[in-house]
């Protein structure tokens, strides 16, 4: 008689195929999240940086475990190209929206962002805004709309404040200023408030220099600087311009005591790489993270490892899945009315932002503020605010 | 076969109210609104031989004109309607005096239009009345008589309206007097001018015509997407648009800028939907174009013609 001996193997073998109907039922179904942003044309590079930041937190939250309250529940990315086109991020939301998404980010651009979330307001669905500055994304009285970063209002009035203790700092030397901006929204935008304010902080203003863009030669408007003999240039333009015109200061041997820009354009980690005599020691006021958080370094390195240029878009589209996905797992729900009160309610602070616990307003992060940056030996440094600065400031900057 | 046809653009057009599918009923807005500029375009463009390159500084004006009625004078938008017919038809009328009376036509009238259109985006790039490189956000009030929808189907109606009334307007240049001496001019301007067509006049009606319905799809688009600028209301994309709608399509028909506009956008839809490759979509649309334009001279409804013939 032959007896079928019932082994260790066997019985393990036996247990996984009775359990796995009821394994196969606990896994929770994916949550869907919305990924919309500019990843062809004008903006392609930025949105595209904006896109990457989100995939990667995808992956670091499913890699996790996904959403554990949700039973594990995996995050599974709908990618859009809104081509820079209103339009087309209004088509996006609703065919996302059809395919069963339970959340957005996006729009890198705030007329993207301006069209994408009205449009996702209509099927109550929460929206993380991951760029997009205009103070309206989140004034109109949407109630499915949130931004974990700075807007308009924050990022002008802050840049005021940071070159004013800058300068008080080093004793007040800056009493005359040129500001070079482009015409656009952006520029024109800044340079209102940066006019208003600069006399109120002991710098007087002694010409605005309106440029276009694209504009391909600035030594007209670098002689007009140079005749003016201005302590420090002050900038607002977008990614060539800035660049071309750093480039022309020097060859034109102005003597600043710094330039200062609020959202340059072009300053950025590979400006400093390509052009470190022109970049050193420029100063901008933008977004960056949390230098003295060990995890923004590891974050940054993850990026340039995998062979990517880093930027502040990608804890910028990083942290706006983040966001969603901490009010997922608090809500233990992809429900939209119950992500939209835990976005509410959020105190979230997993973060390496230099921004501390989210805090809604309005659907605006109330505590969210950029920092002064300055190019120091070709790389990123913030020197402003004191608590999360990791070098102290070059200002004025030694003569050449 | 005419009933077929008819029956198969009225399944096509009233089909939409019944979707529940937002995307779909967006889509076929997206599509009636361009066929709507298309045909707008087709107007002056098609039938009076004014190849315009321009044709974005009339939805510009007229997504000025809504824009600016509410946010400064807190006029009802629905005036923004009758106004941007006005302001469209003026700007149309004064582009097409300057141009036809100083002589220009074919490529040197193109090349007017796509300066006017970058005049236009400097000046409101620059002007504090249009809130310069800012530009103006419209409040949001949903409701209809806000001319705001939150059911796109609302949106897809005026739409439709609209592209009757400028699929009508084509229709009747095809019969009237008019339209007879404007196909006249834009077969042989000098032949025209010897049968007793006032060239200026003509030309400058057929403009302000086509820029007044034109400045109806601005004052459309201001109130779907509450948010105009410089680079929205006069980039040149949207010109290109408009042209490629009735070129595809078949310039001087009644009906090539609805095929042109169906067959555009399903190709850009499906590319999009289909291919995630960043930039792969657009250039897989630009070849389509191409081969299009390279086999159908007389565009889509060219097919149709060849078959009648």
């Amino acid at each position: 008689m032959r007896h079928t001996r019932l082994t260790r193997r066997s019985t393990l073998a036996a247990a996984a195929t009775l359990a796995m109907p009821s394994i196969a039922r606990a896994q929770a179904a994916p949550i869907k999240l919305g990924l919309i942003h500019p990843v062809t044309g004008a903006l392609a590079g930025a949105g595209g940086r904006c896109r990457l930041g989100g995939q990667l937190a995808i992956a670091d939250i499913n890699a996790a475990g996904g959403i554990k309250s949700m039973g594990g529940a995996k995050i599974e990315a709908l990618l859009g190209d809104a081509q820079g086109r209103p339009e087309i991020a209004t088509q996006l939301v609703d065919q996302m929206a059809e395919a069963g998404a339970a959340g957005f980010t996006g729009c890198f651009a705030s007329n993207l962002g301006l069209a994408a979330t009205q449009a996702a307001a209509k099927y109550g669905i929460p929206f993380a805004i991951d760029s997009g500055i205009a103070d309206a994304i989140t004034t109109r009285g949407l109630k499915n709309t949130f931004r974990f970063f700075p807007n308009n209002t924050t990022a002008t009035t802050d840049a005021m404040a940071a070159l004013d203790a800058i300068n008080k700092k080093a004793g007040s030397p800056a009493k005359t200023a040129v500001i070079v901006h482009e015409d656009s929204e952006f520029g024109t935008n800044s340079v209102k408030l940066q006019a208003a304010k600069l006399p109120l902080i002991g710098i007087e203003v002694k010409a605005l220099l309106p440029h276009a863009t694209p504009t391909r030669d600035f030594t007209n408007i670098v002689l007009r600087i140079k005749a003016e003999k201005p302590d420090i240039v002050l900038i607002s333009n977008y990614e060539n311009e800035y660049v071309l015109l750093a480039r022309t200061l020097v060859q034109q041997r102005v003597e600043l005591m710094s330039t200062y820009s609020i959202s340059g354009g072009g300053f950025n980690l590979k400006f400093a790489k390509e052009a470190p005599q022109v970049a050193e020691n420029m100063i901008d006021f933008n977004h960056w993270h949390n230098p003295k958080d060990p995890r923004a370094t590891a974050f940054r390195k993850r990026v340039e490892d995998s062979g990517q240029f880093y930027s502040w878009e990608l804890p910028f589209g990083y942290f706006a899945v983040k966001l969603l996905a901490d009010a997922w797992e608090r809500a233990g729900s992809a429900d939209k009315e119950k992500a939209i009160a835990a976005l509410n309610a959020s105190t979230f602070s997993d973060h390496f932002m230099p921004y501390g616990p989210t805090k809604f307003t309005d659907g605006q992060n109330s505590g969210a503020h950029p920092v002064a940056l300055q190019i120091q030996q070709g790389d990123m440094h913030v020197i402003w605010p004191d608590s999360f600065a990791d070098v102290a400031a070059v200002f004025p900057r030694p003569k050449a | 076969m005419k009933a077929p046809l008819i029956v198969v653009g009225l399944v096509l057009a009233l089909g939409p109210f019944a979707l529940t599918s937002q995307s779909l009923v967006n889509f076929a807005m997206l599509t009636v609104v361009s066929a709507f500029l298309g045909q707008c375009w087709n107007i002056a463009g098609g039938f009076g031989g004014l190849t315009s390159f321009g044709h974005t500084i009339f939805f510009g004006t007229g997504a000025y004109t809504a824009a600016i009625l509410q946010t400064r004078w807190g006029l009802n938008p629905w005036l923004a309607l009758p106004a941007a017919l006005v302001t469209g038809s003026l700007v149309g009328a004064a582009i097409g005096a300057a141009a036809f009376r100083a002589g220009l036509r074919g490529s040197y009238f193109a090349l007017v239009t796509l300066a006017f259109a970058e005049v236009f985006r400097v000046l409101s790039n620059s002007l504090d009345f249009t809130r310069g490189g800012l530009g103006i956000n419209i409040p949001l009030g949903m409701g209809a008589g806000n001319f705001q929808f939150a059911d796109r189907r609302s949106t897809y109606a005026v739409a439709l309206a609209f592209l009757v009334l400028a699929t009508a307007a084509a229709a009747w240049l095809k019969r009237a007097r008019f339209g007879a001496r404007l196909a006249a001019l834009r077969e042989n301007e000098d032949a025209a001018a010897a049968l007793g067509v006032n060239l200026v006049r003509t030309k400058t009606i057929a403009l302000a015509l086509s820029g007044g319905l034109t400045a109806l799809g601005g004052v459309l688009y201001a109130q779907t997407y509450l948010y105009v600028d410089p680079a929205i209301s006069f980039g040149v994309e949207r010109s290109v648009e408009m042209l490629l709608v009735a070129m595809i399509g078949g310039a001087g028909t009644v009906w090539g800028p609805i095929l042109g506009a169906i067959v555009l956008h399903i190709i850009a839809d499906v590319s999009r939907s289909w291919i995630d490759t960043p930039g792969f979509a657009p250039m897989l649309y630009g070849v389509v174009l191409l081969v299009i334009i390279g086999l159908l001279p007389r565009g889509i409804i060219g097919i149709w013609e060849r078959w009648r013939a």
